[in-house]
């Protein structure tokens, strides 16, 4: 199991295809980690890219840590990582708590981010999410897997069930998670976002109460395009291949709509 | 860091194997309780998460090496497909591609 150090903490990390010429970094959401990415996003997209996927702090097979979830903390924890891997400049991946991340890694630091791509960001600002943790506790979270399962087939059994509400326990009552969130609520409405200047596409899923905050990017980032995909905040894990072939194409660029138009004037001279 | 395979396995031994990597990954207390078959479902019987198959699947492509592309071969499953998924099933995929 990949599990490097950095700064003193351990780090899950998962490579694909590493001889490829151009990287994508994969950034999960809170509560998650790198497995929404693994099985089905990462391998479409290593079939042309290098891919890197890792486990936030206190996530997934990283270490645990008491403090640093505020945005210039996980940036910073980000760039250690690039540093580490030798990754000078990369295509940025975040999905939900994670594009929050993305967005703040590209506006600090504009020329280690190539194009990014952030999918069901929500905006910090909206109240009811931080208020999550505050009215969080084990018949919460029992509501919350019902309703998750509802949307993703999983389901969850005991041991898991006990497994998930440490980490919540632990996140929220051991770490200053709540209080650096907090200070993030005023990320979209302030100038930063308005300086972030790499080709964006932001994916939200139809159903998804977040499309608002999809909305308020798209007005924000001058050079971003929305894509609503049918799906709802669970997108990645709904429609894994569409969103891979998205991300994919968007990475990709002119160089597949050349080798598009290149294979139709093929297809006609042949005719 | 576990030794790529150099010899062929068979079922049992194929079985043994994936029952060991079941227990580094989740943890011996907790196979104690639990009956492992070539019936059993990852998800269903064995409750792993997708962290852990994650860690498993690590462990495969870490002893069978580029044989047996095991991530390649789950990530063609429908989110069906990955929920029923069993045990018995790897197997016979192991023993394919060995």
């Amino acid at each position: 199991m990949p599990v490097i150090k950095i700064n003193h903490t351990s780090v899950h990390v998962q490579e694909m295809n590493k001889g490829a010429k151009e990287t994508i970094l994969l950034i999960h959401g809170m509560f998650s980690n790198l497995s929404v990415y693994y099985f089905n996003i990462a391998p479409i997209l290593a079939k042309q890219f290098h891919v890197v996927m890792y486990d936030l702090k206190s996530h997934g097979m990283s270490g645990k840590e008491k403090n640093g979830y505020d945005l210039n903390s996980l940036t910073d924890d980000l760039l250690a990582l690039m540093e580490t891997l030798e990754l000078k400049a990369v295509h940025l991946v975040g999905y939900s708590f994670g594009g929050l991340v993305a967005l703040r890694m590209a506006s600090r630091f504009p020329g280690r981010v190539k194009k990014l791509a952030v999918i069901e960001a929500p905006d910090p600002g909206e109240n009811e999410r931080l208020g999550i943790m505050d009215m969080y506790s084990k018949e919460f979270l029992i509501d919350y897997i019902n309703n998750f399962t509802d949307t993703t087939k999983f389901r969850m059994g005991k041991r898991q069930l006990e497994k998930n509400h440490r980490m919540y326990e632990y996140l929220f009552n051991e770490t200053s998670i709540k209080s650096d969130l907090s200070k993030e609520r005023g990320f979209f409405s302030g100038k930063e976002i308005g300086y972030i200047k790499q080709d964006t596409l932001l994916l939200y899923g139809k159903d998804s109460d977040c499309v608002p905050s999809g909305q308020t990017l798209y007005d924000r980032l001058t050079r971003s395009k929305i894509a609503l995909l049918n799906g709802d905040h669970n997108l990645p894990l709904q429609q894994p291949e569409e969103t891979a072939i998205r991300l994919k194409d968007f990475f990709e660029g002119w160089q597949s709509k050349f080798r598009q138009i290149n294979n139709k004037i093929w297809q006609g001279l042949r005719l | 860091m576990d030794a790529i395979a150099t010899h062929k396995l068979n079922s049992e031994e194929i079985f043994a194997l994936l029952k060991q990597f079941i227990t580094e990954v989740i943890g011996e207390e907790f196979v104690e309780d639990m009956d492992i078959s070539k019936e059993s479902s990852f998800t269903r019987d064995l409750e792993m998460d997708s962290i852990e198959i994650v860690s498993f699947s690590e462990k495969v492509k870490s002893h069978f090496g580029e044989h047996v592309d095991f991530t390649g071969w789950l990530s063609g499953m429908d989110l069906d497909q990955l929920i029923n998924l069993k045990l018995g099933d790897i197997i016979k995929y192991i023993e394919q591609c060995q």
